[in-house]
């Protein structure tokens, strides 16, 4: 049991009550808990402008800050990502901070239980392990684990103290869970990650295609962006294409259903449509398209500690049309359950020279053990008619974390990467050994293994330390039993900086206080490149302090105090400068912090003053030469954009006779990640208190399920138990099932198998489950 | 009927039977066979040539989309005419027995039109009514058909004349020739549940979440917005298509969030 101190129980009750008072008052209505707002004599409060926290999409927000206290939220009406709006977690994002279990203190595992103890002593004793574990196992026996919940800062320092000071490659991030494929589909099609475009390309654009992804509860500010186009212009269409029935289906003009697992045979589908139908914009593809081939015996990442490497082959136009031949839309009609008429008809709209299209794809189809693939194919459709890299023609993916557009791709948090390029080459090493200050013989050229590889290695002791901060992997880990029995083995000790207790902070040795957002100061990028800059506004509870201020204190202790030389006060503007110097040329060029200041976000490429709002194309980016024609995918040594020969094959897992059903998962509207901020929003919780399984009216029929029974889901994996939901948000075809994952008491990854795409190491999240009605009758 | 005919009966019946028999086990057997199946029924998508969605939307998810200003008879540039009479919380509330019933049709119909159940000629759209000297309010669920068979008149106000255009003249239909509240005979007077209160909005503060059931009432815009809607509860801003996006529906039997255990055994996943 977690114990409660006097104080913060006193706190707890006098929070409570005034809720609680509040509400009786207004029956049916959340307030804040928050003590100030109910109070009439307070001096105005103060408007500071952030980057909302707790998505990828990056709506600009105004908050309140009164008496030390963040007091209330408005959309930033000057941000041009948000125009002023947010959603109903932005509108009630501070009240993250202030839930009543917070962690003030440090915290070390003692007989069992987790005891406070002052902060120092925790740092040190978490210095101390570091140090004996590196002597007594070497150096990849030490390992972290971040988020793009990191601010750029925070990201840049992890990378510094393991790359640079100890010279481990052991660094990842949640990402590799969320956008891992998104990254490397990137580097494979185009050479270079980040976005090509931006979000104006929804204002532009004349059909917006969602593949897998509800974009209504996941991205909602960005969907409403679209709902805004199509209200402007009515011609716009917004197809939704999916594997369940959504509320942002309700919102598009067409839904298109397809069986889980087959977007890949759609794409090529599409492709060879515009193929047969000569709908290819011949020169654009003559002057900047390669055609390539790559692997395909990838297997399923299963158990593999390091990633394939992909071997691109030169391949002929002539090829990639006999390897569309197996993709006739009646083929892939078969493969996917989508029609072969919608698939041509999908195939007309992105062939129509007339229309501008945009495609976006986000956590589905990055997660999937062909992730990789997935992006390749989305971006073979657009290169295929050219529509790229201009206002409203744009291939676009939406990371989901709040710096998924820089932090781990730039800051080097992934163990093949560095602040720029990659441990591999050795230009990048020295560049990164010179600017640290280190040698370059400290920076090793070999990567380690993805995040997965990070756990099963803590599985079989290779590693050792761990130390997790601003994440919640006892949560997001696929085939969570396996990874909460590696985590709390013998001999392994884990560090977790956190704000609140969570299944992680369940299974750590020493916990450390995180201040969170607003409480330091810090940098976001989101998907379209935009970095945004928000300052400390209230001070961070008890002993809690910033992920980058833990990690330099760590340094410290561990006597690299002369590569960590900032000052408490300005540390973020003068890591910011640091890795600035990191990307000085054009392809990448990040803005200074006075730009950041001043104001909502400020797109990179950053050159003279002016953002670079659509990469490869000259008359918007200064890095591409303008004598190449209308674009310069300068990414690639032949200034090409890669077409793959990718094909469709089946997953790790499909539904058989004994688990007979699909089993998807994702987000909702109100809660955001593993739900540890949101679920302690008193309105976001009641709004949706825990996680369910969506069921076809049909398949619960025949099971005997009613609605709001309790049934369990049991995978080869393991089992659960979850109310069943019909027709209650979302409406999955027969013989798919749905659950949110948000929930840390209904954890839906105790079910998923932990397999991943071979090239990006991001793990899937479909797999096969059965259900069972509870309780279980005798005789069956 | 002769001996070898019965013979040949009985035997013809004899072998029936053996047949039936047979056909019973193997039925038997098929139906114990497929009864596991039963539980666990054949994975709709292997193999299945289509993928299709389900004939009846969610009404609470779909309903949203259903309208837009644009849809509704609510013109930004039309003459603003005085409502003879201003709806307003209270007015609605004193149409409703309880929070959630349907509301009472407060002003006189015609023989005609309670024989033929005109209403959507008027509040499908909503407008400005001539006749009422008054927006007519829009009705959320426009698909059903027999509006009087939850909405009932008052007795006396059937088959009684249009009213008087005069928006004067109309008062004492409620209010007596006196003036003073509503007449009681106008008003059922049963002691309910507490209505939803109304936030006390901070200016620019978080979107107030939705303190009414859904049902019959999906569509948030036939009620919030336009010249008809309540003026209390009229929307700033009708041109967002999505309002579930910021204003969520709380569900009643939640609490406030409690860690259901803080231990490695459930962490583990050892513990049940």
């Amino acid at each position: 049991m977690r114990r409660v101190d006097r104080r913060t129980f006193l706190k707890g009750v006098g929070v409570v009550s005034a809720a609680a008072a509040a509400s009786a008052a207004l029956p049916g209505v959340a307030l804040p808990t928050n003590p100030a707002l109910l109070q009439g004599d307070q001096p105005g409060p103060i408007w500071k402008k952030t980057p909302c926290r707790l998505c990828g999409v990056g709506c600009g927000l105004l908050v309140a800050v009164q008496n030390g206290r963040a007091v209330a939220v408005k959309g930033d009406p000057d941000s041009p990502v948000s125009k002023g709006l947010a959603c109903v977690k932005g509108y009630n994002s501070v009240q993250a901070l202030y839930g009543p279990d917070r962690l003030t203190r440090a915290k070390v595992r003692r007989g069992g239980s987790l005891v406070d103890v002052p902060f120092g002593e925790a740092l040190d004793l978490v210095a101390r392990t570091l140090r004996e574990t590196l002597q007594k196992h070497g150096k990849n026996s030490v390992a972290i684990y971040g988020s793009d919940q990191w601010t750029i800062p925070d990201a840049y320092i992890a990378s510094k103290l393991f790359k640079g000071a100890l010279g481990t490659n052991n660094v990842e991030t949640s990402t590799r869970l969320y956008a891992a494929s998104a990254m490397t589909g990137l580097q494979s099609s185009f050479g270079l990650d980040g976005a090509i475009g931006c979000y104006e390309d929804v204002d532009h654009a004349d059909i917006i295609v969602l593949w897998d992804v509800n974009l209504a509860e996941s991205d909602p500010v960005l969907f409403s962006r679209m709902l805004d186009r199509k209200r402007i212009n009515p011609a716009v269409r917004i197809i939704d294409l999916s594997t369940r029935t959504t509320r942002t289906s309700y919102a598009s003009d067409h839904t298109l259903l397809h069986a889980p697992h087959t977007a890949p045979a759609i794409a090529n589908g599409i492709c060879y449509e515009i193929v047969a139908r000569k709908w290819v914009h011949r020169e654009f593809v003559d002057q900047h398209v390669a055609f390539k081939r790559g692997r395909v015996d990838i297997g399923y990442g299963l158990t593999e500690d390091t990633l394939v490497q992909d071997n691109a082959s030169d391949a002929s136009w002539n090829e990639y049309v006999t390897f569309l031949a197996d993709y006739e839309p009646k083929r892939a009609q078969e493969l996917s359950g989508l029609s072969a008429a919608s698939i041509r008809w999908l195939a007309s709209l992105y062939g129509d020279p007339l229309r501008k299209v945009m495609s976006i794809w986000g956590r589905d189809v990055n997660q999937d053990v062909r992730g990789t693939w997935m992006n390749n194919l989305l971006y073979n459709i657009h290169l295929l008619v050219g529509k790229v890299a201009s206002p409203g023609n744009s291939p676009f993916c939406t990371p989901g974390q709040p710096s998924g557009g820089s932090a781990v791709h730039d800051a080097g948090t992934l163990t093949h990467t560095l602040p720029r390029g990659v441990v591999q080459n050795e230009e990048d090493r020295r560049r990164a050994a010179d600017l640290w200050g280190v040698s370059a013989e400290t920076i090793d050229p070999e990567p380690t293994g993805p995040a997965m590889s990070t756990f099963r290695r803590l599985e079989q002791g290779d590693v050792r330390f761990l130390w997790i901060l601003a994440t919640d992997p006892m949560v997001s880990l696929p085939n969570l039993d396996r990874y909460r029995r590696a985590a709390t083995r013998e001999d392994r000790f884990i560090v977790v900086s956190e704000a609140y207790p969570t299944p992680t902070t369940d299974v750590a040795d020493v916990v450390l206080p995180a201040a969170m957002w607003l409480e330091r100061e810090g940098i976001y990028a989101n998907a379209e490149r935009r970095v945004q800059h928000f300052e400390r506004m209230v001070a961070p509870p008890g002993d809690a302090t910033s992920d980058a201020w833990q990690m330099i204190e760590i340094a410290r202790r561990l006597g690299f105090e002369k590569l960590f030389p900032y000052e408490p006060r300005l540390h973020v503007e003068q890591i910011w400068e640091e890795y600035g110097r990191f990307h000085t040329e054009p392809q990448t060029a990040l803005p200074p912090i006075a730009a950041l200041r001043a104001q909502p976000g400020v797109i990179w490429p950053y050159v003279d003053g002016r953002e670079t709002r659509w990469r490869y194309n000259p008359l918007h980016d200064p890095a591409a030469a303008g004598n190449r024609g209308a674009f310069d995918f300068y990414g690639h040594p032949d200034h090409r954009a890669w077409i793959w020969l990718r094909p469709h094959e089946p997953p790790a897992e499909s539904p058989d006779r004994e688990y007979p059903y699909w089993l998807t998962t994702g987000s909702v509207l109100e809660h955001w990640g593993a739900g540890s901020m949101t679920q302690r929003v008193p309105i976001l919780h009641r709004a949706l208190p825990h996680a369910y399984v969506e069921i076809n009216a049909e398949d619960a029929r025949a099971l005997r399920i009613r609605n709001r029974e309790t049934v369990r889901l049991v995978s080869r994996r393991g089992s659960l138990e979850l109310e069943a939901r019909i027709d209650y948000r979302s409406q999955p075809p027969q013989g798919v099932v749905f659950v949110p994952w948000f929930d840390e008491a209904r954890p839906v990854n105790r079910l998923t198998l932990d397999a991943s795409c071979p090239l990006s190491g991001q793990p899937d999240t479909k797999c096969a489950v059965r259900l069972e009605r509870l309780p279980v009758r005798s005789g069956t | 009927m002769s001996a070898p005919d019965r013979h040949a009966t009985a035997l013809g019946l004899r072998l029936y039977l053996i047949a039936s028999a047979v056909t019973a086990v193997v039925a038997a057997a098929v139906v114990a066979k497929r009864a596991p199946a039963a539980r666990s029924p054949a994975p709709a998508l292997l193999g299945v040539a289509s993928v299709t969605p389900p004939e009846e939307p969610i009404r609470a998810e779909a309903q949203v989309f259903r309208t837009s200003p644009a849809m509704l008879a609510i013109e930004p540039t039309a003459r603003r005419e005085r409502s003879a009479h201003p709806r307003t919380l209270a007015t609605v509330r004193y149409l409703r027995a309880y929070p959630g019933a349907p509301p009472r049709i407060p002003h006189p119909l015609t023989a005609d039109e309670f024989r033929t159940d005109a209403c959507k000629t008027c509040h499908e759209r909503g407008g400005f009514s001539v006749r009422f000297s008054a927006y007519v309010p829009v009705t959320p669920h426009p698909e059903r058909g027999i509006c009087l068979q939850c909405h009932v008149g008052v007795d006396s106000v059937i088959g009684a004349p249009a009213p008087d255009p005069n928006p004067n003249a109309r008062c004492p239909m409620c209010h007596g020739a006196s003036g003073g509240p509503p007449r009681p005979d106008a008003r059922v007077t049963w002691p309910t549940t507490v209505w939803p209160q109304l936030p006390k909005l901070i200016a620019d503060r978080d979107p107030p979440p939705i303190p009414h059931n859904l049902q019959f009432r999906e569509n948030c815009l036939t009620c919030h917005a336009g010249q008809a809607a309540v003026a209390e509860i009229r929307t700033t801003h009708p041109e967002r298509a999505n309002c579930r996006q910021c204003h969520v529906a709380l569900d009643p039997a939640a609490g406030t969030f409690t860690r259901p255990v803080n231990d490695v055994a459930i962490a583990t996943g050892d513990a049940p």
